[in-house]
């Protein structure tokens, strides 16, 4: 029996570190989610200006019929957030999207906590957070373009929170580090995104799903380094492995 | 020493546990992509694991489609770390006669 020494990375055993970094960066169902998020959005925002127009040229019939646009828009949001036939839903595209590659998941570090209470009490602080940044711009206490990083004060520390918490890997600190960056340049005085007038909203959707996105993106393309090396490595440590065959794998 | 394992010394079946070794579960098609094997390549392996207790297979269907995920046993853990010690041990060994005949090498002697 002949025993190749290898060393390095060449060594069989760093197989498990790229199947680890693979496992962890895969981001698709972050991408499927991310989809399904922006859409409802754009329909929530589409349903917003209608209602708006038709509020100012007096068209109660289209108000109505817009404002329960909105609402039916927001309770299929909340609804696929939160039932499991969401969760299947992802469950199916994100399988199709992996087909070529298959399915592989590292779950060994746990979340910090099992109990789930913080993230509701958290997500539902978030809502809050907004809904009350909302009623400020409504009342004149704040300008629009100040929403942005009025929103980041809350969504940054808890996006990080979460990330640390659910432990979703290096990739996903890029979302709320480059939107507290947003912040911050605004503040600054740098002028990042100038959207007016009824379009002003977008300063803040634009970063928060723009950076989100961003983020996912990363984590797929760092998948597919991963995935490189580790196919490589496998067929490298076959190559070094190839010692005789077992006796017992003999004809 | 203890005799090196033949279940895992096999580069493919070694392969396949070191990577099961460091992730939670991982299914046939992932494996397959991964090792270029062929299906039925894999196959045999993965029933000589199976059979040895190194690995817990469930199977599976997704609407129609069957799907087999494979996860690493305690039995095949233990053994794989067993294995790589005993590598370890034989290169720490086999080392410095590797040094010497390189040595010879280069100075372009038999």
């Amino acid at each position: 029996m002949s025993i190749q020494p290898v060393a390095g990375n060449e060594d069989p055993r760093a197989l498990v570190l790229w199947t680890r970094r693979y496992a962890k960066s895969r981001t698709m169902s972050f991408l499927v989610q991310w989809v399904i998020i922006v859409i409802m959005v754009l329909l929530i925002g589409l349903a917003a200006t209608v209602t708006n127009r038709a509020y100012v040229e007096g068209n109660a019939l289209r108000y109505w019929a817009s404002v329960s646009a909105m609402v039916a828009a927001i309770l299929v949001l909340v609804w696929f957030s939160t039932s499991n036939w969401g969760g299947r839903l992802i469950w199916r595209v994100t399988s199709w999207l992996y087909r070529h590659e298959g399915y592989v998941a590292y779950s060994e570090e746990r979340p910090l906590s099992t109990r789930r209470w913080w993230m509701t009490v958290l997500g539902g602080g978030l809502v809050v957070y907004h809904l009350a940044g909302a009623l400020l711009v409504s009342f004149h206490y704040l300008e629009l373009r100040h929403m942005q990083p009025f929103s980041a004060l809350y969504m940054a520390p808890f996006l990080m929170f979460m990330v640390y918490w659910q432990r979703l890997g290096f990739w996903a600190w890029i979302w709320p580090v480059l939107y507290a960056l947003h912040a911050v340049l605004l503040l600054s005085g740098v002028a990042l995104l100038q959207f007016q007038g009824e379009w002003q909203l977008l300063n803040m959707v634009i970063p928060v799903l723009g950076y989100g996105l961003i983020s996912i993106l990363a984590g797929h393309l760092y998948s597919r380094f991963a995935l490189y090396k580790l196919k490589k490595l496998a067929r490298v440590a076959a190559d070094s492995t190839d010692a005789e065959p077992a006796k017992d794998d003999r004809p | 020493m203890s005799e090196l394992d033949r279940t895992i010394h096999e580069p493919a079946r070694l392969r396949i546990l070191t990577i099961l070794s460091g992730i939670d579960v991982a299914d046939f098609s992932f494996l397959c992509n991964t090792l270029g094997l062929t299906k039925g390549n894999l196959s045999s392996h993965m029933d000589r694991l199976e059979k040895a207790g190194y690995v817990e297979v469930n199977k599976t269907f997704n609407g129609k489609v069957p799907h087999t995920e494979f996860r690493i046993s305690t039995e095949g853990r233990d053994a794989l770390d067993a294995y790589w010690s005993s590598i370890d041990a034989i290169r720490s060994m086999a080392l410095p006669e590797d040094d010497q005949a390189e040595d010879q090498g280069r100075n372009g002697k038999t």
